[in-house]
């Protein structure tokens, strides 16, 4: 008698071979995603997604929604993962709880215990992971310029000084993966570029780094190697420059502002690189779906028309319609 | 750490263990929860002074009701509520539990870190309430019996609302129901629901070792005394161990969650 055919549960999927190796892959992972899909209900926020992580620091980037904050809290076995499986330094950060030590989580809410102060909120950190160094906790907070309001609770803390305080909690328990969540949300102009240059030497020093934001030139700034995320699926992977050139030849619309629209905008016309062109009071909306040639014509035609242009800006250059276009 | 070396000399820092229940007494109980807290303590003190202002020929009898009705029927499982609520669930609910979630302690730590740091806070709170109601309604050899079933119920209540802390969301809800529906409803019917009943138990304690007036409130079928206190313990070690099992398997909540 034959058996009844079981369906079995298919494997995650190995990374590639170094040889040929997908930008989505790194040769020294530290975290590996094979076929990760998760859902709640009927929402599914991420499908099959499959990327590593090595040493140095790896932006996630993609819309509001797009799954980074769900993925991250998978990554830090927060979430089981429903397909798939997620290990970090070949562990699994779900079951394993000795993957904890390795891994410090920055949650982009605004969820921090309110009635403790910064020193108490990072001591209590230190002290669950058994960081024997008494000194840890000071050094933390003043690498992140809060060892001065220490002893204030946290509940008076502005967002950034929140952000901090979250941050110095990650680092005192000195973690092989850090995983950032919108680090830098509320954080004013001098602390994001400390916080940046901090990012980047826990980075350089061999730990891996995974920031998410929806900023692109914020992480641009903070990682070379990008991981774009939209609808829950890998949308690209890569070095920045790569997926910017990819990007250069996308639909736009461009706002352009002269003294006499109507005269440019007929040479505009003209172009091949041109869609459409909309006057609208003092500029011009040029429509272009190659953006890098109009870049290029635009100031031969403007000397040639003479006209003087006053401004040039892309009205679409959210990172949301730049994902879009990485979608299609 | 890669960072330049602070002036400051931090001090010592303890094991988790002890870190779990420092958090516990300093971010799980902040003021507004010990008023919550306290306001049920005033409760057990209004209700003992209850005792002498009443016009009855048996003080001990009307006492051994009080305690029945008013302070393990209602005081004793609201101020555990309370308790109960805040050393986990919401912890839990406000997205902050996953900073202690996201660290390498067992989790029977955390779960018996918690449960004593909310025990404790019972123990300067609750307790005193209860031996003090009996000073104040004239019955000072009620004292010690008052305070062992006030700790004992105080254990096992504050271990079955971490646990519901763990297994549901709207853990106050699900405590209230289980305390006034579970206990007080069911529980006063069928003897089988009062066995388990950390209310009931906690009764069955001070009965069984009041002996002015145990026997108004001694409920026949159940342990009492020693052996209801021994009863409150297994409570609270199930809950506990149910607990450690499901913190394994939760997910834990973020702040936007």
């Amino acid at each position: 008698m034959s058996n009844p055919a079981v369906p079995l549960p298919s494997p995650p999927l190995p990374p590639p071979p170094p040889d040929q190796l997908d930008p989505a892959f790194v040769n020294d992972a530290t975290v590996i995603a094979s076929g990760v899909s998760i859902w709640f209900g009927h929402k599914v926020a991420v499908t099959e997604l499959s990327c590593s992580f090595g040493p140095g620091v790896t932006g996630l980037l993609g819309p509001n929604g797009a799954g980074k904050t769900t993925f991250m809290r998978t990554i830090c076995g927060l979430l089981p993962p429903n397909q798939g499986t997620i290990r970090v330094l070949g562990r699994d950060p779900r079951t394993d709880r000795a993957a904890q030590h390795d891994i410090a989580l920055v949650p982009e809410d605004d969820a921090v215990p309110n009635a403790l102060t910064a020193r108490q909120l990072v001591r209590y950190t230190a002290a669950l992971h058994r960081i024997a160094d008494r000194n840890a906790p000071e050094q933390c907070l003043h690498g992140v310029g809060l060892l001065d309001v220490a002893d204030r609770k946290v509940a008076g803390f502005s967002k950034g000084m929140r952000q901090r305080a979250k941050v110095a909690a990650a680092l005192v328990t000195n973690p092989s993966v850090l995983v950032l969540d919108e680090p830098l949300n509320g954080a004013d102009p001098v602390q994001r570029v400390a916080l940046i240059e901090l990012f980047q030497r826990l980075g350089s020093e061999g730990r891996t780094v995974i920031v998410s934001s929806h900023v692109l030139h914020e992480v641009e700034r903070l990682a070379t190697r990008q991981i774009v995320i939209i609808r829950g699926r890998l949308a690209a992977a890569g070095e920045h420059r790569a997926i910017r050139d990819s990007l250069a030849d996308r639909p736009r619309s461009v706002l352009i502002r002269t003294p006499d629209p109507r005269r440019l905008a007929a040479d505009l016309l003209a172009l091949e690189s041109v869609q459409g062109v909309t006057i609208d009071g003092a500029g011009l909306v040029v429509t272009s779906p190659r953006a890098g040639d109009l870049a290029e014509a635009l100031p031969v035609v403007a000397r040639k028309a003479g006209a003087r242009l006053r401004e040039v800006r892309p009205l679409d250059d959210s990172l949301e319609s730049v994902f879009r276009e990485l979608l299609r | 750490m890669s960072v330049a070396t602070p002036p400051v000399q931090g001090a010592a820092i303890p094991s988790p263990f002890v870190a779990v229940v420092g958090y516990t007494l300093r971010a799980c109980l902040p003021a507004k929860r010990w008023f919550g807290v306290l306001l049920p303590c005033v409760g057990a003190l209004l209700f003992a002074w209850i005792t002498q202002a009443v016009d009855s020929e048996d003080q001990v009898e009307a006492f051994a009701e009080i305690s029945r009705q008013g302070l393990f029927g209602l005081i004793l499982p609201l101020a555990c509520l309370v308790i109960g609520d805040a050393v986990l669930g919401a912890d839990a609910r406000a997205g902050t539990f996953q900073l202690t979630w996201l660290s390498p302690v067992h989790f029977g730590t955390i779960a018996v870190g918690r449960w004593l740091g909310g025990w404790i806070v019972a123990l300067v709170t609750v307790v005193p309430a209860f031996a003090l109601g009996a000073v104040i309604a004239g019955m000072p050899e009620a004292v010690g019996p008052m305070a062992l079933a006030a700790a004992g119920g105080s254990a096992a209540y504050i271990a079955l609302f971490l646990l519901l802390g763990v297994l549901v969301k709207r853990s106050t809800v699900w405590s209230l129901a289980v305390v006034l529906v579970g206990e007080r409803l069911v529980g006063g019917e069928l003897s089988g629901i009062g066995q388990i009943s950390p209310m009931w138990q906690a009764q069955q304690t001070f009965a069984g070792l009041w002996d002015e007036g145990g026997h108004y409130i001694l409920r026949d079928g159940m342990p009492d005394s020693w052996a209801a206190i021994v009863r409150l313990a297994i409570v609270a070690v199930v809950c506990l161990a149910v607990a450690n099992w499901r913190l394994a398997r939760m997910r834990p909540l973020s702040g936007d969650d």
